[in-house]
């Protein structure tokens, strides 16, 4: 089809996607430049370059108490997000029961909440409750909007999994539980770990539901807006770069390995046929 | 079959899905070591019925009994049986020999025991051994075939189900593993039960066969006397092409057929059968010069005829019913189509069958 394509029509279809590659990516290159500067403002063109401001930004205490709370939170809500939504995918997309279809969009709807009308309205629950803001409230923040959205990766797992499998696999003298960590965990594996990769990077990104919800904490998200706000230096294109890089190396190897478990898994739909 | 003792007992057993009845009032015995094989039409039952017997699905009431003892309360993973799933359940994270083995691992059997266990059904079942470790995705479908019996056979069930497990497999492949099946079967002296829509399927590899109708169990009988002997109209035409005759009793052994009105010499007409079907098989049928060929005689009107192998199949019109008459194609009929021709068939060849 591509081959039958004509000229003009493969290398309008090249410009639009350089195009779009560019709008999407361009800044992110001014950002990795600005980090690279040795001067104390972001003047363009850089004058003199240097990596003085990665290296301050290594080495300073406040950074790395930065990532340890970003870490933490991103890391909880992963773990918490992935329990609830592997079980919330199999009522919404395994069993039938009745009320499953209000339960279906009553369960997506956060996703849609403006987050940072979602921040404000947890910030005067937690008010209300009596809570002092921490890393822990924005934990729960977090899940709030991210357990939907890790539903919705892994529901898509679930729906293609055979239920026979299960049935198989306990007529077979495997107990409920032998079942579900033999059999049920391992299928609906790609799933869970996209959900978890999901979950994981949603958080480690988020800023409107951090804001509100941190209290004496602070994530990296926030620390670049309050510095942006007020006291810029190239430190935060620096960690603005890292926190970016690393996210998107984690869903690269993140990628690869679903790819690998996908490709395992598409011989099988094959030879099914 | 080596003991006559029956192994399963089913009484009255009935299931239903709020207020329709999926299987209804079935009583049944199957003998140990026994292949018993269960037919019917889409919707009938049949997988409900399995379901119910593994465990997978309760009774709504009614007893199923293994050796005397009623059973219908032990959830599948506890129940000496297995069952080979139409999908096969394959376990596609895992190799040809963790899937075989998945049972003894969860009995806790040491893996090089396990392991020797699984390479000798490979071997039984002419699977070569270096698939041991091979992903079972790999594998075509008729080896997947083997490895789902093989997994099923290492749990060492006394009764092994299978439902349909043969259904999307092309006809060829399909006759080999029939083969197979039933070469295993008399092997292990295990007891199977079967469902199939084919019943040619079923006559290939039972020892007996069980039709069933809308949750019914409307036949038992050997794979002889399910064809030759059916007990009504739906059992006779499930069989494969009949002709049949809606008709009335007349006298000790003749009935009255009004669509033809004609009088037909029948088998002995049982007492309080008033009106019924007589059913005659294409084979049973034959083209006749003169009306004393045969003891009975329709005149008709060659419609059709198809090549079928190494038979051939006449179509023959007498008023609006469409009879088949089927002959070895060395005899094959030197008629024309559209030609008269009268066709006959002896008493002794025709069933009468209730509705
Ligand atoms: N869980 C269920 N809830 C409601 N109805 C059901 C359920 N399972 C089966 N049925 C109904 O029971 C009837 C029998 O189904 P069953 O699957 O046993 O038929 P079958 O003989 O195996 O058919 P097939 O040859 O198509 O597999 C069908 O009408 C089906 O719709
Ligand atoms: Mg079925």
């Amino acid at each position: 089809m591509n081959s039958l394509a004509p000229r003009w029509r493969t290398s309008l279809i090249w410009a639009w996607t350089a195009a779009v590659v560019i709008f999407m990516y361009l800044p992110g290159l001014c950002l990795l430049l600005a980090s690279m500067t040795s001067s104390r403002y972001f003047i363009f063109p850089i004058t003199k370059w240097g990596f003085a401001w990665w290296e301050k930004t290594f080495a300073s205490l406040e950074i790395h108490q930065l990532f340890q709370t970003s870490l933490l939170i991103a890391f909880c809500v992963t773990v918490i997000a992935v329990t609830i939504a592997l079980f919330g995918a199999l009522a919404f997309a395994r069993y039938d029961w009745k009320g499953r279809s209000i339960y279906q969009k009553i369960v997506l709807l956060p996703i849609f909440f403006p987050q940072s009308v979602l921040g404000l309205s947890l910030l005067l629950w937690f008010n209300a409750l009596g809570l002092t803001m921490s890393w822990q409230t924005a934990v729960f923040a977090h899940l709030v909007w991210i357990v939907p959205v890790c539903t919705l990766v892994i529901s898509i797992q679930v729906y293609s999994f055979d239920p026979a499998l299960e049935e198989a696999a306990f007529d077979l003298g495997a107990t409920k539980w032998q079942v579900f960590r033999e059999v049920t965990l391992p299928v609906l594996f790609p799933g869970i770990f996209s959900g978890a990769l999901f979950a994981f990077l949603l958080s480690w990104g988020n800023f409107p539901l951090s804001l509100y919800t941190t209290g004496a904490d602070t994530t990296i998200p926030e620390y670049l807006y309050a510095k942006m706000v007020a006291g810029y230096t190239p430190g935060v294109p620096v960690l603005g770069t890292v926190s970016t890089v690393g996210a998107a190396g984690l869903l690269l190897v993140g990628y690869a390995i679903i790819v690998m478990l996908r490709r395992r898994r598409a011989a099988s739909d094959q030879s099914e046929v | 079959m080596n003991s006559r003792s029956p192994i399963l007992q089913l009484r009255k057993l009935t299931k239903t899905f709020g207020s329709f009845t999926a299987v209804k009032e079935i009583n049944l015995d199957i003998t140990e070591g026994e292949f018993f094989t269960i037919v019917g039409p889409s919707g009938s039952g049949k997988t409900t019925l399995l379901r119910m017997l593994t465990g997978m699905e309760s009774a709504t009431s009614g007893d199923i009994l293994l050796r005397g003892a009623r059973i219908n309360d032990l959830p599948a993973n506890k129940r000496p049986t297995c069952m080979v799933f139409q999908s096969l359940a394959l376990f596609p994270h895992r190799t040809v020999g963790q899937n075989i083995e998945f049972s003894l691992k969860i009995k806790n059997v040491a893996p090089d025991v396990r392991k020797a266990r699984a390479l000798q059904l490979m071997a039984q079942l002419r699977l070569p051994q270096d698939y041991y470790g091979k992903s079972v995705t790999k594998c075509s479908g008729g080896e997947r075939q083997r490895v789902a019996l093989a997994r099923a056979l290492a749990y060492d069930p006394d009764i092994l189900f299978f439902d349909e497990p043969l259904s999307a497999i092309d006809y060829k492949l399909r006759k080999t593993l029939e083969k197979e099946l039933k070469d295993i079967h008399r092997e292990t002296g295990k007891t199977f039960i079967y469902i199939t829509h084919s019943l040619e399927e079923a006559m290939v590899m039972s020892d007996r066969i069980g039709v069933m109708r809308a949750g019914q169990l409307v036949q038992v009988g050997s794979p002889q006397q399910i064809y030759s002997a059916p007990e009504t109209k739906f059992v006779s035409e499930f069989i494969g092409d009949v002709n049949v005759m809606a008709v009335t009793a007349k006298g000790s052994s003749i009935v009255h057929a009004a669509e033809f009105g004609v009088d037909i010499a029948s088998p002995a007409v049982p007492a309080g059968f008033t009106a019924g079907h007589l059913v005659v098989r294409p084979e049973s049928l034959r083209f006749i010069e003169n009306r004393s060929g045969a003891e009975n005689c329709l005149e008709g009107r060659l419609y059709n005829e198809y090549v079928l192998g190494s038979r051939i199949q006449y179509q023959v019109r007498v008023h609006d019913h469409v009879f088949i008459v089927e002959k070895l194609r060395q005899q094959a009929f030197a008629g024309q189509r559209d030609d008269n021709v009268l066709i006959g068939w002896d008493a002794k060849d025709s069933i009468l069958v209730t509705d």
